[in-house]
């Protein structure tokens, strides 16, 4: 104990006072306030590290609960909403990483954002906030709390995404687009966000508290079942709008108009991690509903290879990575899903072999969301490297960058070869402990054994699926002919980054070996009563050398890798290959994203638009009109005064006679159904 | 300290004994009455602004000095000054600020600055009035006094016929209302034999169930649901905000509303709850509850297809009053907490947006939403705070909005300490609506920020206005930060409701 626990609330305040600081005076410092930002994730990062390490050597520590500390946020009547910090492993893992890659994400922008001029001030003041929305939620206490700094996070995605809406680089139909995809991102994830809220006041209703604290050491057996179910649905539907599942997903993609380094940010250390973690979070009471996992589960199946298949032929650089996330999320949420399915029955049975799979699944998830954090933030700043170097997303105008960028190229490549998952980078032990969580259910014989075996499958397809997309991006990027112009390697600012996460994207896998699934599990221990049985690390190692599975999906990763470099390094580029025309119609269906953003469009216009002007024509032409007519007689005056005038009068008496009348009806209705006299 | 307001209120309880309790109404009233001899010898509506804004100043130091020091008493055994009437004289005072302090640069406001400063003191009174009115023949005075004031207010923008028609409009449909009012009022007066609400309170409970009865909280329901602009009698706000000068149409979204819950929550908690058997109590809460739900989808639903940005707010607004109604279907305080805190941050957000619209239509700009393109570019500040309004309207997180609609819809899940399944089906489709009203709010920022601009000139807003739009700025961001205080306020007052 050095004492900084007790500080740990500067975590987020930091971020928040260079929010003010960048966004008050950032015009008149270096760099537009860039020096602030980078210093508020640093000093946020120093602070994690020490309460963490403040935390791990604490007896809070030694004796399995979780530091919090509350004060009183408002309070009517007996019942009060707290604010307040909640740290614990899970706690830890979420604010050590966030602000880590944020600071490494801030140091590469003071290159990337050099030439912006007067909107960097804009620039780093939001990214300050973004950061504050998700350390504050990692520390959060209570589902209010967190709930806020969700939104936080949602309104800076919507102005970071529309960043370039007035004056794009690259003209006006992109600043378009940049401005669409804000409006989209924000209403689409704002729709789970909905769900949410719904789904917290029914939590409200069944636990009468938000806090996490009190929630999870709630007598569950005492909650109405049907309606915890519909909780923990509803606040699913809020991680599949922010996390971006299927069928929400669709507002990633456009998500990358905005600046790299926001996607960067988006993608590998905040916004669609706060989902993951809700789950997580959420654990000791999703494992009471065993129904909705497998529902989890499947979404996170299903999302993960269906948006790797939108990948397989995107021509744009940051799109492919854009869909890669969602796949990679998909993994996630079919990792915590499957985690929590097999636990839920372990302890209904208290069987301790289920229990220990599903501790696994829960420590797979997590696991996989720190690794993807590092190769993701990676591979988005190094693409951004690219496109700053050449001025364009379009991999057709890239080809042959190897020499001319090998920071870049080398640092890619160590980044795609952790996500298609070579030994021994850090994708590589998380995506096989994450199939192997997904495969557990079937080998076991479970009830819902063979839904897990489908997405046993569909995982290891999507293994596939990844290992061909990335490697098409990184061959069409860096090898062959050079087919557009190069300014050449990026300058310092962004490549020391790049080397710093390729470090991480190799060895952050290697957690595992030290123990990882037990650190992480720690956070369960302090929530739920029953002791979660683990394997050591050199027991996952062995397992996972072992397994079938694990050298299946290495062929697979392999062969893909294969193909890909058959396609597009061998086989000579072709830029009528290239072209919609040339193709089949699954080919551009899959180019079209399978008609997503016109289903969307449809359902909103056709329905949205329609019911909101059907009642305003009701409103406008039956209730305006009669009222409207009324006053022009009235102040019109003239001829056939009195007749119009009469008429109108009973109209409108008669519209209050309506209302007055429908009260009194509703009145008896309810008085009637009630028993009458 | 203490002992010098303690003082200060013993002082004044002995010079003007039992008229203490109307002190502040007074003042304000005397402000409404030298409003006009002012503007007589100096022909200079900003001196009669800067009066009008001292008296009004004067009363609210008097308000919160009688509240601070918990001096609560009864004037002529009708007007209670207590902890509900105190908290809302101070909101209608606030009100009342923030439209005088940018009346007097406004292009719209009219050159009989002594009448209008006149009518909004008048209306101020009447509104401080109703709310500590005891007794109905009170309550239904004080109101007409704001409702007759109002129609002149409206009419006073005498060169646009909008506003002619809207105010023509207003009175007529205010006619209907009063109409219908004081049929209800004169029903339970037939029934109970008194006016006193208190009394009512105690007789309801003892009296054999009658139609009469029904039928006067019906036609009370009805004549105060015109003033609440709850559906299906909102049809007068739309026009009638697009048609006022704009101060004048926030000063009425904001002000006008409040005194007619705060009607309503005296009258209703009184009839249904204080001393209450529960004669046709459920059967009413249904009632308002099925009010609430459609008052809030018809305002939000209708205010999507909108163009013109103070009809959109004047929607916007009849949706806030379905939010608000929910206290009246749950009668509980938590709920009422709840409601009264939502009208205060309502105060702030809905005000300053209008206030923002006032001070683009006196820059120059019109009151489309189309007008709005671009304004980010051309007026960040003001840009930014209409953001900020808006998305507090909307309700998100950690703006005024947001947390005052969470209590009040987690009033409809915590029924008096313990968690209740009745009204959760209420609090869902609250919760569903405000995600709708993202949609219309959203899309004024997308004009804002993300449309281009059909021309790049910089808009100018003058000083008073940017004073005013910083202080909702503040309201907004600190209500909803750090809401203890006033929350804790507003239980006193839903508590004092209780005790009436």
């Amino acid at each position: 104990m050095i004492g900084i626990l007790d500080y740990v609330w500067l975590v987020p305040l930091a971020p928040v006072l260079c929010f003010v600081i960048a966004g008050f005076f950032g015009k008149k410092t270096p760099q537009g306030g860039g020096y602030i930002a980078i210093a508020g994730a640093l000093i946020a990062f120093i602070i994690a590290a020490l309460a963490s390490y403040d935390y791990f050597t604490s007896d809070y520590y030694a004796n399995n609960i979780a530091y919090t500390v509350e004060m009183e946020w408002m309070a009517v009547g007996e019942f009060s909403i707290n604010f307040g910090v909640y740290i614990d492993t899970l706690s830890c893992i979420m604010m050590l990483f966030a602000s880590f890659i944020s600071t490494l994400i801030f140091i590469y922008s003071i290159g990337y954002m050099d030439d912006q001029g007067v909107k960097k001030t804009r620039y780093y003041a939001e990214v300050s906030l973004f950061l504050t929305g998700m350390l504050g939620l990692a520390v959060s206490s209570n589902y209010l709390e967190m709930f806020v700094f969700w939104e936080v996070m949602g309104l800076c995605s919507y102005l970071l995404i529309g960043f370039w809406s007035f004056t794009h680089p690259e003209g006006d139909e992109a600043a378009f687009r940049a401005s669409s995809a804000a409006k989209k991102a924000f209403l689409v994830t704002r729709l789970g966000d909905v769900c949410l809220m719904a789904g917290l006041f029914v939590l409200l209703h069944l636990f009468g508290s938000l806090d996490y604290a009190d929630i999870f050491n709630f007598d569950i057996a005492t909650v109405d079942s049907n309606m915890l179910m519909v909780a923990i649905l509803l606040m699913f539907a809020g991680v599949v709008g922010k996390s971006a599942q299927f069928p929400l997903h669709d507002w990633l993609p456009d998500a990358m108009a905005g600046p790299t380094t926001v996607s960067a940010l988006i993608h590998a250390a905040t916004m669609v991690k706060a989902g993951i973690y809700l789950v997580a979070r959420s654990y000791p009471i999703f494992i009471h509903c065993t129904d909705a996992m497998i529902i989890v589960a499947v979404i996170g199946g299903v999302t993960a290879i269906y948006t790797a298949s939108m990948a397989l032929n995107n021509m744009n650089i940051k799109r492919v990575l854009a869909y890669s996330t969602l796949s990679q999320l998909g993994y996630m949420v079919l990792a915590l899903g499957a985690g929590a399915y097999l636990m839920s029955l372990g302890i209904e049975e208290g069987e301790p072999e289920l229990m220990l799979l599903g501790g696994a699944g829960y420590a797979a998830g997590i696991f996989h969301m720190i690794n993807h954090a590092f190769f993701k933030a990676l591979l988005f700043l190094c693409s951004g490297s690219v496109i700053h170097a050449v001025g364009t997303e379009d991999m057709r105008m890239m080809g042959g960058l190897r020499t001319k960028m090998p920071i870049t190229a080398y640092t890619m490549l160590i980044g795609s070869l952790s996500i298609a998952g070579i030994p021994i980078l850090s994708g590589f032990w998380s995506k096989d402990l994450v199939l192997e969580a997904a495969f557990a259910p079937f080998h076991h014989g479970l009830g819902a054994g063979s839904i897990f075996m489908v997405l046993f499958i569909l995982g290891m397809i999507t293994a596939f699926m990844t290992a061909f997309y990335m490697f098409r991006m990184w061959f069409m990027t860096f090898c062959g002919e050079p087919r557009g112009h190069c300014h050449g390697e990026s300058p310092k600012p962004m490549t020391v980054p790049l080397c710093i996460l390729a470090v991480f994207a190799v060895i952050s896998g290697l957690f595992v070996v030290f123990d990882g699934s037990y650190y992480i599990l720690e956070s369960l221990r302090t929530t739920i009563d029953t002791v979660i049985p683990f394997h050591t690390g050199m027991e996952i190692v062995e397992e996972i050398f072992t397994a079938i599975p694990t050298y299946v999906a290495l062929v697979l990763a392999v062969v893909g890798i294969g193909i890909a470099w058959k396609l597009y390094v061998k086989t000579p580029y072709d830029a009528e290959a290239f072209k919609p025309e040339n193709h089949g119609a699954l080919y551009n269906f899959n180019a079209k994203r399978h008609y997503f953003p016109e289903l969307y469009n449809w359902i909103s216009w056709k329905f949205g638009a329609g019911v909101a002007k059907g009642v305003n024509a009701l409103d406008v032409h039956v209730i305006d009109g009669t009222v409207n007519g009324l006053s022009n007689a009235v102040v019109g005056g003239g001829e056939g005064l009195s007749a119009v005038q009469t008429g109108y009068v009973r109209d409108y008496a008669g519209l209050v006679a309506v209302g007055v009348i429908s009260i009194l009806a509703v009145f008896c209705l309810i008085f009637l159904y009630g028993g009458g006299f | 300290m203490a002992e010098i307001f303690d003082s200060l209120a013993t002082t004044l309880v002995d010079t003007f004994k039992e008229a203490t309790f109307v002190l502040p109404e007074l003042i304000v009233l005397i402000a409404a009455l030298i409003a006009p001899l002012v503007f007589y010898l100096t022909k200079n509506g900003k001196i009669v602004a800067a009066v009008s804004f001292a008296l009004i100043a004067v009363s609210a130091l008097v308000t919160m000095l009688l509240m601070h020091t918990v001096t609560y008493g009864v004037a002529a055994s009708m007007f209670e000054f207590d902890a509900f009437s105190s908290l809302m004289m101070l909101l209608f005072m606030a009100v009342a600020f923030l439209t005088i302090m940018v009346s007097p640069c406004h292009v719209e406001t009219t050159k009989h600055a002594g009448e209008y400063y006149a009518l909004i003191c008048a209306i101020v009174a009447g509104m401080m009035f109703a709310a500590s009115a005891a007794n109905l023949l009170a309550i239904f005075i004080s109101v007409e006094v704001v409702s007759i004031s109002s129609y002149a207010l409206v009419a006073l923008k005498k060169n646009d016929p909008r506003a002619s028609e809207a105010a023509v409009k207003y009175l007529i449909i205010g006619a209907f209302s009063t109409a219908l009012t004081l049929f209800g009022m004169s029903m339970i007066f037939g029934v109970t034999g008194t006016l006193d609400i208190a009394e009512i309170s105690a007789i309801v409970p003892t009296m054999a169930a009658n139609w009469a009865f029904i039928v006067g909280c019906i036609g009370m329901i009805a004549g105060y649901g015109f003033k609440i602009a709850a559906v299906p009698f909102h049809s007068w706000a739309p026009d009638v905000y697009e048609g006022a000068s704009t101060p004048v149409s926030g000063f009425l979204a904001t002000a006008s509303k409040k005194m007619g819950f705060a009607v309503l929550f005296k009258i209703f908690f009184a009839l249904f709850i204080i001393g209450s058997t529960g004669v046709f109590t459920l059967e009413f809460q249904y009632v308002f509850a099925i009010i609430a739900a459609i008052t809030m989808t018809v305002g939000n639903v209708v205010a999507i297809s909108q163009s013109n940005i103070k009809r959109m707010l004047a929607y916007s607004s009849v949706a806030q009053a379905g939010y608000i109604m929910i206290a009246l279907a749950v009668m509980s305080q938590y709920a009422t907490t709840g409601a009264l805190f939502h009208m205060f941050t309502h105060v702030v957000m809905k005000g300053g947006a209008f206030i923002i619209v006032a001070a683009l239509i006196t820059a120059g700009l019109g009151e489309k939403i189309e007008d709005y393109k671009g304004l980010a570019k051309r007026a960040p500040l003001v840009a930014a705070a209409m953001m900020l309004f808006l998305f507090s309207l909307a309700g998100i997180p950690p703006l005024a909005g947001f947390t005052s609609k969470f209590v009040l819809f987690s009033g409809a899940i915590f029924v008096n300490g313990a968690v209740s399944m009745q009204w959760m089906w209420l609090a869902l489709i609250a919760v569903l609506n405000s995600a709708i009203s993202l949609y219309y709010y959203a899309r004024v920022v997308k004009a804002m920020y993300i449309e281009k601009p059909a021309c790049e000139d910089k808009v100018s807003v003058p000083k008073p206005f940017m004073v005013a739009i910083l202080l909702c700025v503040i309201g907004v961001i600190v209500l909803g930060v750090y809401p203890e205080y006033l929350i804790d306020l507003c239980s006193k007052a839903a508590t004092a409701l209780w005790l009436l």
